[in-house]
């Protein structure tokens, strides 16, 4: 028992301790535009921001953080990770309170920037580095450059290939109300979840709120994140996720797990999701430092690891996904989203009780 | 106060002469009484006031309206969260009592072998926080998963489950396992005074063992029953953690899963307030009908004659109560406990125990990777700690005040004291958050906020404690000291306090320990740079990441088994369960 007990303590007391050295380590200077230098210099006086993020899953949120402070040596992220709606409910409380805690807040809900910025929440600022991104990404952003496009997120269906064969398996979202998906699939949660609200906006809108009723009587399992049916899937818990984002997806495969990605024949669900500084951020010069960052071609490298779309045309797409412009893609307009995220997420919870 | 220079001078000089006279009689104790009634206020009183004006004003202009109790039940969907609510409540408490009553009476009235092995199932029950079990469940009894179903479809070739952790009656099981070691608290230590004569009579009469302790010992300890009952059902209704992670898969609602869902933009804390304050009255009923229930009849057990109490002989039975705890046991910690710590070492947990599948990835991200993992656990420590110590030091002054009886309405102090035993935690979060979280108090994203959540929550446990050691102490040994000579702090401090301080310390650890799996309190009042483990692992189950969320319970445990350790060392093996 107390043998147990002094390795417990002696190991908890090395974590701290290499907790508390690593961050002091310092990566080598790189080269950075002047801009960027500018930025760094104030940054590094205001010394660490706050970033709420629903974006990316937990890891790769984690290896942005890192990235970022290993370019920008002494400026800290602390990466406050949850489901979009959840980090956005976080920005709301503390809004509410009246204190200021976030810097940067990235989301896959497009209705959440539409609204902070009509209320005068963002930031002003337009990164330099924004001018370099994909068509795609500069597109989807804010034309004044209040919000930036730092995600473009795909979102699928994924089979267990052990269990479910490619000619078997669904091929569109339509098909999931076939009684034969009965028990079989897992999705995540409009209510936690902002790609899962666009998800369920696009399909109320191709095939009505009958769609969720037929969907309904499947019984999928409903997680939280878009990802969670990812770990259902590997668990063997259900075959067939639905609305899964292929990033997380495409990690989980090359980390040697039976899945599959299918891109639904009515269209893969993309989702450019932004990123803002918000007004009255605590640390005004590390939130624009970060979307320098998060614009730039450092991200798009950090992130493409874990196998989410490259933003920049210099860094090539991960592997394992299908370029952009091979597939079809289905996006809700940001007036949609705007105007119809609330009620869907209604009627998803009058459908599903949850 | 200030009224005395508007009076004409002649009456102005005999009420400066009494004033006088009450100033060479005042102790500071009723100084520290003014504070301490300040304090509690503050900590219980204010944020429940709060709580209560909010549900009736409109949000931004803070006008009077009932509509907050419009929206709050105006739909189908809310009221049914709310009647899950007290279904799970009733049932959990029900679960819990079958399961620990039996386990209460065998070690505390027979001689069942292996005692030593019931306390630590149920000190490891009392350790594990419920969301880690409910992880846990969901990896031994997830339908077609769970590696019990995986079992039961091995052994007997059946299609279907035989245990599906995402419906009402697993979730409601999942909190009963966590929560039975409270019931077994009080029922064993409530046994342990009922003396074997009242068996013995009823022996003599012509009842066996089990007509002797249907009819004889467990209705003696029917209030100790009720206890445990009424508290198991409170935990129920204010969990937050295993309502998200397997009610929402199971597609139950409840209470405060829809607390929750009222902090989503816009936060309608006035909505929330209001949805709340049933919540209240449902509590404070059920005090009501246990005071009904008791107030008829005696459950006297000890009396000046001290009675013998010696184990009942159970012969082949006692294999069977034994049987009996180490079922429970096995369900409530050694199983899931096992599959937690394969799940932390493993690549993928659905692969099972393989060479292939082990990694030390998980912690490692965690201890290495993680930018919050360290912090947060850093902060558990010091918020619990703190909370602790705040919660300890004020359930003794309040304590000392109310027992040796230093002022009048001293025990309008021990009630707020007990107050917060009866709010769920959810809702008193929230009653902070109302009151603290904007300014002028600006205390949301604090450490301040947390911790004092916490210490109010927690008051009563230290209360509880504190109030029994005091009165362990009887006070002529100060009335000696003070006879000598001596002020009434230096002899508290130095014949009181050296008396009571391993129960206080005792008490101190509870409450730590307790503070340090807190979740539904704090999910609401954390910011960034705050958060605790608890809510770290909340937010890690979002994603449904149970490899690394298993690893981050590993390492909660292993913090709170070394101040369970300490403890031990320090005030007695049996610390935890002890309850004067």
């Amino acid at each position: 028992m107390t043998g147990i007990t002094k390795r417990g303590l002696l190991g908890t007391t090395t974590a701290l301790a290499a907790a508390a050295i690593l961050p002091a380590r310092r990566a080598a200077a790189q080269d950075m535009p002047a801009h960027e230098r500018q930025l760094y210099e104030a940054a590094q006086r205001e010394g660490e921001l706050t970033w709420y993020t629903g974006q990316l899953q937990a890891e790769p949120s984690e290896a942005v953080g890192r990235a970022f402070t290993e370019r920008y040596p002494g400026v800290r992220c602390n990466v406050v990770r949850t489901t979009s709606q959840v980090a956005f409910q976080r920005l709301s409380q503390d809004a509410r309170a009246r204190v200021a805690q976030c810097d940067v807040f990235s989301s896959t809900d497009y209705s959440h920037f539409t609204f902070l910025k009509r209320e005068g929440r963002l930031m002003a600022y337009k990164p330099q580095n924004a001018a370099g991104m994909v068509k795609a990404a500069r597109e989807a952003a804010d034309p004044d450059g209040h919000f930036q496009v730092t995600y473009l997120a795909l979102y699928m269906l994924a089979r267990r290939t052990d269990r479910l064969s490619e000619a078997e398996a669904p091929k569109s979202w339509r098909e999931l109300t076939d009684a034969k998906w009965r028990d079989k699939m897992a999705v995540g949660h409009p209510g936690f979840s902002g790609a899962i609200g666009n998800w369920a906006i696009m399909m109320k809108s191709m095939y009505g709120e009958r769609y969720f009723r037929e969907f309904e009587r499947n019984k999928p399992q409903i997680g939280r994140s878009a990802g969670d049916p990812v770990t259902t899937l590997n668990a063997g818990e259900r075959i067939v996720g639905v609305g899964i984002p292929s990033a997380a997806t495409l990690f989980s495969i090359s980390r040697g797990n039976p899945l599959a990605l299918i891109y639904p024949t009515d269209g893969t669900l993309l989702v450019p999701a932004p990123s803002a500084a918000i007004a009255n951020a605590p640390k005004p010069n590390a939130a624009k430092l970060f979307m320098e960052f998060a614009c730039g071609s450092a991200y798009s490298r950090a992130v493409r690891e874990f196998s989410a779309e490259s933003l920049r045309p210099e860094v090539p797409p991960p592997e394992g996904s299908r370029p952009l412009d091979e597939i079809k893609t289905i996006t809700p307009t940001p007036a949609q989203v705007q105007n119809e995220m609330t009620e869907v997420k209604e009627l998803w919870r009058d459908i599903f009780g949850v | 106060m200030s009224e005395a220079p508007a009076l004409p001078r002649a009456q102005a000089a005999p009420i400066q002469a009494r004033r006088s006279g009450r100033l060479a009689r005042f102790e500071p104790v009723t100084l520290l009484w003014v504070a301490l009634i300040a304090i509690l206020l503050f900590l219980v009183a204010f944020p429940l006031g709060k709580l209560l004006v909010v549900s009736f004003e409109t949000r931004g202009t803070g006008e009077f309206t009932l509509m907050n109790y419009v929206s709050a039940y105006g739909r189908s969907r809310y009221v049914d969260a709310l009647v899950n609510s007290l279904r799970l409540g009733l049932t959990s408490a029900t679960i819990a009592v079958v399961m620990a009553v039996p386990m209460a009476w065998a070690v505390s009235r027979t001689d069942m072998p292996f005692k030593g092995l019931t306390w630590a199932v149920v000190l490891g029950a009392f350790i594990l926080p419920p969301y880690l079990s409910a992880v846990g469940w969901i990896l031994l009894a997830g339908p077609n998963s769970g590696f019990i179903n995986l079992f039961w479809r091995w052994a007997t070739g059946a299609d279907g489950a035989l245990v599906n952790i995402y419906s009402f009656s697993g979730m409601a099981l999942v909190i009963a396992l966590n929560a039975f070691p409270l019931v077994f608290i009080f029922v064993k230590s409530a046994l342990d005074l009922v003396s074997s004569e009242m068996e013995d009579a009823a022996n003599i009469l012509g009842a066996g063992t089990w007509t002797a302790m249907r009819k004889v010992s467990l209705p003696l300890v029917w209030p100790a029953i009720m206890a445990g009952f009424i508290i198991v059902f409170l935990e129920a209704i204010a969990l937050f953690g295993t309502p998200a992670i397997i009610g929402i898969p199971a597609r139950i609602n409840v209470v405060t899963t829809q607390l929750w869902q009222f902090f989503e933009y816009p936060v309608r804390v006035e909505v929330a307030a209001a949805y709340a304050m049933p919540l209240l009255l449902i509590t404070a009923g059920m005090i009501v009908v246990q005071k009904l229930m008791l107030a008829r009849k005696g459950y006297v057990s000890q009396t000046g004659k001290g009675g013998e109490r010696r184990p009942i002989k159970l012969g082949p039975w006692r294999w069977v109560a034994f049987g009996w705890c180490a079922a429970v046991g096995l369900m409530a910690v050694i199983a899931p406990l096992f599959v937690l710590l394969q799940a932390s070492f493993a690549k993928a947990w659905g692969r099972g125990l393989a060479w292939d599948n082990l990694t030390l990835a998980n912690y490692r991200l965690l201890i290495f990777e993680h930018d919050m993992a360290m912090t947060s656990i850093w902060n558990t420590i010091w918020f619990s700690a703190t909370a602790a110590t705040i919660a300890v030091l004020l359930a003794l002054m309040v304590a000392y005040i109310v027992n040796r009886k230093l002022v009048p309405f001293g025990e309008a102090l021990g009630f707020l004291a007990m107050a917060p035993f009866v709010i769920p935690g959810i809702v008193m979060a929230i009653g902070f958050y109302a009151a603290y979280a904007s300014p002028p108090f600006a205390l949301y994203g604090t450490a301040a906020i947390i911790i004092l959540a916490f210490a109010a929550r927690f008051l009563p446990i230290a209360y509880a404690n504190s109030s029994s050691a005091i009165r362990a102490v009887h006070p002529e040994m100060e009335e000696a000291a003070r006879i000598l000579g001596s002020g009434r702090l230096h002899a508290i401090w130095m014949i009181t306090a050296p008396l009571v301080r391993k129960s206080l310390l005792g008490g101190w650890l509870i409450v730590f320990i307790v503070a340090s799996r807190e979740l539904s309190a704090a999910i609401f009042l954390v910011g960034p740079r705050t958060r605790t483990m608890s809510v770290l692992l909340y937010d890690l189950s979002e994603a449904g990441n149970f490899e690394v969320l298993a690893a981050f319970g590993g390492l909660l445990l292993v913090v709170t088994m070394v101040f369970v350790g300490i403890g031990m060392k320090l005030v007695g093996r049996d610390f935890m369960l002890r309850r004067n």
